[in-house]
């Protein structure tokens, strides 16, 4: 069953298509990876998904529900949440606060909340840096704590933007089983991902996006042999 | 009609001189992203400067204007060297906060030094007019001023297009960081439109002398008036600031008019949170979507 | 402290030694100093639930306190209503405003925020200056005759003395406090610190971030327009320049920068440091101590210019000491305390 379908989402700046006519979906308990290289449009198509621009045209259906135009933080009641690219901790709040944040979506209660935000922290491995000031973590923790952050609203759906980015191989292994166990518990996934490697290893499906527009979508095995996707990053290579 | 044209000359000719103002903020926050709330204060001080010059060294207003902004331009200058320049990378708040406090430390120097009596600058052409035809007449001094004006604008637009220091003040109000890659010295360049821009705050300060009271307190509607012009033409536009002090200049002559001269600045107040609100990039810049 | 019996007890000995404090001290010098503190306190705390955690830096306050205080001093002297309750149709108007404001100046963020607070400011005082009819202009207004304050048939006070302004102003604090730490320890004041530090952060986790940006606003608005009425009932007379005047926003902003904004107790040491100083350049003190101490002649020229000239310097000091916290302490002096705190931690490790 389909618990996410993008129907031929396009998303216009100015006269520039930043998505065009994109469609798939995603299975409920799968990991979906979203690859496709620098302006691709991949960051776009989550941005359209949360609530942060309304797409120009198309549909987008989240638990059988319309979600275009809704508001991000709808968008976030209603089970979808979403990782920043360029992380965005909440500096000035300790690091089991900038959780509570996150679980304050589903409770009014600052003692449940707390121990939600503690259970997260566990599933990321961060617990011991609860009373740490989010500001000044390393970019390896911060990127944790974005997920854990995620997490604590109880999403049906987590959208990873690039969490691996700027990490070193040892902070990626250690991403790459955090989203695995977060699959094992089955929650639904969708990754962009730049390391092919990595976004090999944890997906069910891949999409490849190109100038905005889906290339092909398959098994990992699929579109790694594509003949198409090779020249779309080799020329990315090259360039 | 002789009314109407009358407002709408005399509009123009005050809006010259806010257009000055609002090119000396638009252009400090073009190079710094830095919203100076001290602006009419500076303005403010190129007021008693002239004062100071008239009464006691007898030099007309006008003329005063080539040591006024010589002097302004280096007090400009201290100001981002000394304390501006130190909350570049600060957040928004304590920029806005750090102008404020300076424009506080400028506006009660002054009341300390000269009290807080309205100053009367008198010269022989004060209450002065001129017959312009068809009953229209303006204001001598506004008309030097405006002249003067022109002359000073046109020679900014000079600078900022035809020299080579003009281009760097530009380029690094388009893109700091490019500019700095490029070679260009953005501190210097700061320092510079700091500078500048207290320049023309200080001439539109002298400028004004003649036809305003002069007294400790009056800055603060002269920024709240900059802001006005530097909104409606577009943040960081020199052409914008220039256009938006003129339809400013106009809006409040006619509505001290046709409305009544206590409102005039509620309707200019009124325009601004509509232009904020709709425009946000600027009547004359390109719409947000 | 670590004992946990300890702080309350030494809350409510403070709170009580407060509350008596008038008993004991009968110096209506000494009183108005307390009652100016109260009020800069509920002024500031009043700011920094939107300033300070919601992270919307208003510099219109003035607008609410201003709205507050004519309110409550227009319906005492045309209709004669006491103020007591007359200050909540001030906060019932303020919260109208409040929401008009909002839903201008929430459309815009940063240093555009900051401009439209300024301007609706700016034409709430002009419009008083100029509404001659409604709030008497430029000349303000002027009413100093307070019904007795009663309770059934029983006459709490008739405000002969300063003592009921000093337990008002009290309550007022304690009140502003004890709602800010209500804010701080639930779910609005974690609301209100996500939309500071990140707004499109906060946004993606599932806070409606204009609803709780004006829950902030019309809370904050509601508690200057109470400070606002109290200052114009014990002050006897309002006009647009000190209730409605740029000035009046500023200052409100300064008590929480200079104490820290954002923290419980921000706003009252802004207040500890700001009021005392503040008085004493008002009232001369600083002149008559120098005086006294011999380092000046009263007659001589320069103590002349002291006395006059000093009393007029108490923005002076707001401005110095707005450019000296934001370039030493950006924090304040709570920030100030905790990395002096934090260091000390870091010594003893």
């Amino acid at each position: 069953m389909a618990i996410l379908e993008i129907h031929k989402i396009s998303k216009f700046f100015g006269g520039l298509a930043a998505n065009s006519d994109v469609s798939f979906s995603v299975e409920q308990g799968a990991i979906m990876g979203l690859i496709g290289p620098n302006g691709a449009g991949k960051t776009t198509l989550f941005n359209c998904i949360t609530g942060y621009y309304p797409p120009s045209r198309g549909d987008i259906l989240f638990d059988g529900q319309r979600m275009n135009g809704l508001e991000p933080d709808k968008v976030c009641m209603l089970g979808m949440v979403r990782t920043w690219q360029k992380v965005r901790p909440l500096p000035k709040l300790s690091v089991v606060d900038n959780v509570m944040v996150g679980a304050l979506a589903r409770t009014s209660s600052l003692k449940t909340a707390r121990a939600l935000a503690m259970e997260q922290l566990k599933v990321v491995r961060l617990e011991h840096r609860a009373g740490f000031l989010a500001g000044g973590l390393p970019i390896g923790e911060r990127k944790k704590l974005e997920v854990a952050r995620a997490l604590a609203t109880q999403p049906k759906l987590l959208l990873l933007d690039e969490v691996m980015g700027g990490l070193n191989p040892a902070e990626s292994e250690e991403i790459i089983q955090l989203i695995l166990d977060i699959k094992a518990r089955g929650l639904t996934q969708m990754v962009i991902e730049h390391d092919m490697k990595a976004i090999m290893r944890i997906s069910d499906r891949i999409v490849v996006l190109t100038s905005g527009e889906k290339l092909m979508e398959g098994p990992p095995q699929e579109v790694v042999s594509n003949p198409e996707v090779i020249s779309a990053y080799l020329g990315e290579s090259h360039a | 009609m002789a009314v109407f044209m009358q407002s709408f000359l005399s509009g123009i000719l005050i809006g010259g001189v806010y257009a000055l103002i609002g090119i000396g903020l638009t252009l400090i926050f073009g190079v710094m992203r830095i919203i100076n709330f001290g602006h009419g204060d500076i303005l403010m001080v190129g007021m008693y400067l002239t004062y100071v010059l008239f009464t006691w060294l007898h030099i007309d207003p006008f003329v005063s204007v080539l040591i006024t902004f010589p002097l302004m331009f280096l007090f400009g200058g201290f100001l981002q060297k000394v304390f501006i320049n130190r909350v570049l990378h600060a957040v928004a708040q304590n920029q806005i906060l750090l102008t404020i406090g300076l424009g506080l430390v400028m506006s009660n120097t002054a009341m300390l030094i000269f009290t807080s009596d309205y100053k009367i600058l008198t010269t022989s052409y004060s209450s002065s007019t001129l017959q312009v035809g068809g009953g229209v007449t303006v204001s001598t001094p506004l008309l030097i001023s405006f002249a003067i004006t022109a002359a000073v604008t046109a020679a900014l637009y000079w600078f900022l297009l035809k020299t080579d220091t003009g281009q760097a003040i530009r380029a690094t109000a388009q893109d700091r960081e490019a500019a700095q890659l490029m070679g260009i010295n953005v501190k210097r360049m700061s320092i510079l439109a700091f500078g500048l821009g207290s320049a023309l705050a200080g001439t539109a300060g002298a400028l004004i002398s003649p036809t305003y009271y002069i007294f400790p307190q009056v800055g603060g509607g002269f920024t709240l008036k900059a802001f006005v012009i530097t909104v409606l033409g577009g943040m960081g536009s020199v052409v914008g600031a220039t256009l938006g002090g003129i339809l400013i200049g106009i809006t409040e002559s006619l509505s001290a008019v046709y409305i009544s001269s206590g409102w005039k600045d509620v309707v200019v107040f009124v325009l601004f949170l509509l232009v904020l609100l709709f425009r946000p990039s600027g009547l004359m810049g390109k719409s947000r979507t | 402290m670590a004992n946990p019996v300890l702080k309350p007890v030494a809350g409510i000995l403070v709170l009580g030694a407060l509350f008596a404090l008038p008993r004991f001290v009968d110096s209506p010098y000494a009183l108005h100093m307390m009652i100016l503190l109260f009020m800069s306190i509920s002024q500031g705390q009043s700011w920094n639930i939107l300033g300070g955690y919601a992270g919307q830096h208003s510099v219109g306050h003035a607008a609410y306190f201003g709205v507050g205080a004519y309110t409550t001093m227009m319906l005492m002297h045309a209709q004669q209503v006491a103020p007591w309750l007359g200050a909540w149709a001030g906060v019932g108007m303020v919260a109208v405003v409040a929401l008009a404001i909002g839903s201008i100046c929430f459309r815009l963020r940063g240093p555009y925020f900051v401009l439209a607070s300024i301007a609706v400011a700016e034409i709430l005082r002009l419009s008083a200056i100029n509404l001659t009819g409604l709030t008497n202009g430029a000349e303000g207004i002027l009413a100093t005759d307070l019904p007795p304050f009663k309770i059934g048939a029983t006459v709490i006070t008739d405000f002969s003395t300063k003592v009921p302004f000093y337990h008002a102003g009290l309550a007022l604090a304690l009140a502003t406090i004890t709602i800010t730490y209500g804010v701080q320890h639930s779910k609005l004041g974690y609301f209100l610190q996500a939309i500071r530090e990140d707004q499109d952060a906060a946004h993606s986790l599932g806070i409606p971030i204009s609803r709780y940006k004006n829950i902030a606003l019309v809370l904050s608005a509601a508690l200057t327009s109470l400070a606002g009425s109290f200052y114009g009932v014990y002050v006897g007379f309002v006009d647009p320049p000190t209730v409605l005047g740029l000035d009046v926003s500023v200052q409100i902003m300064l008590i929480c920068i200079i104490g820290g904004m954002g923290t419980l107790w921000g706003p009252v040491l802004g207040s500890l440091v700001l009021v005392p100083l503040s008085e004493a350049l008002r009232s001369n003190l600083i002149t008559e101590a120098l005086v006294k101490a011999g380092v000046v002649n009263a007659d001589s020229r320069t103590g002349l210019f002291l006395k006059e000239n000093l009393s007029h310097a108490h923005v002076l000091l707001y401005g110095v000491l707005v450019v000296l916290v934001i370039l030493f302490m950006p924090d304040g002096l709570m920030g100030f305390f905790r990395k002096l705190a934090s260091r000390r931690q870091r010594e003893a490790v």
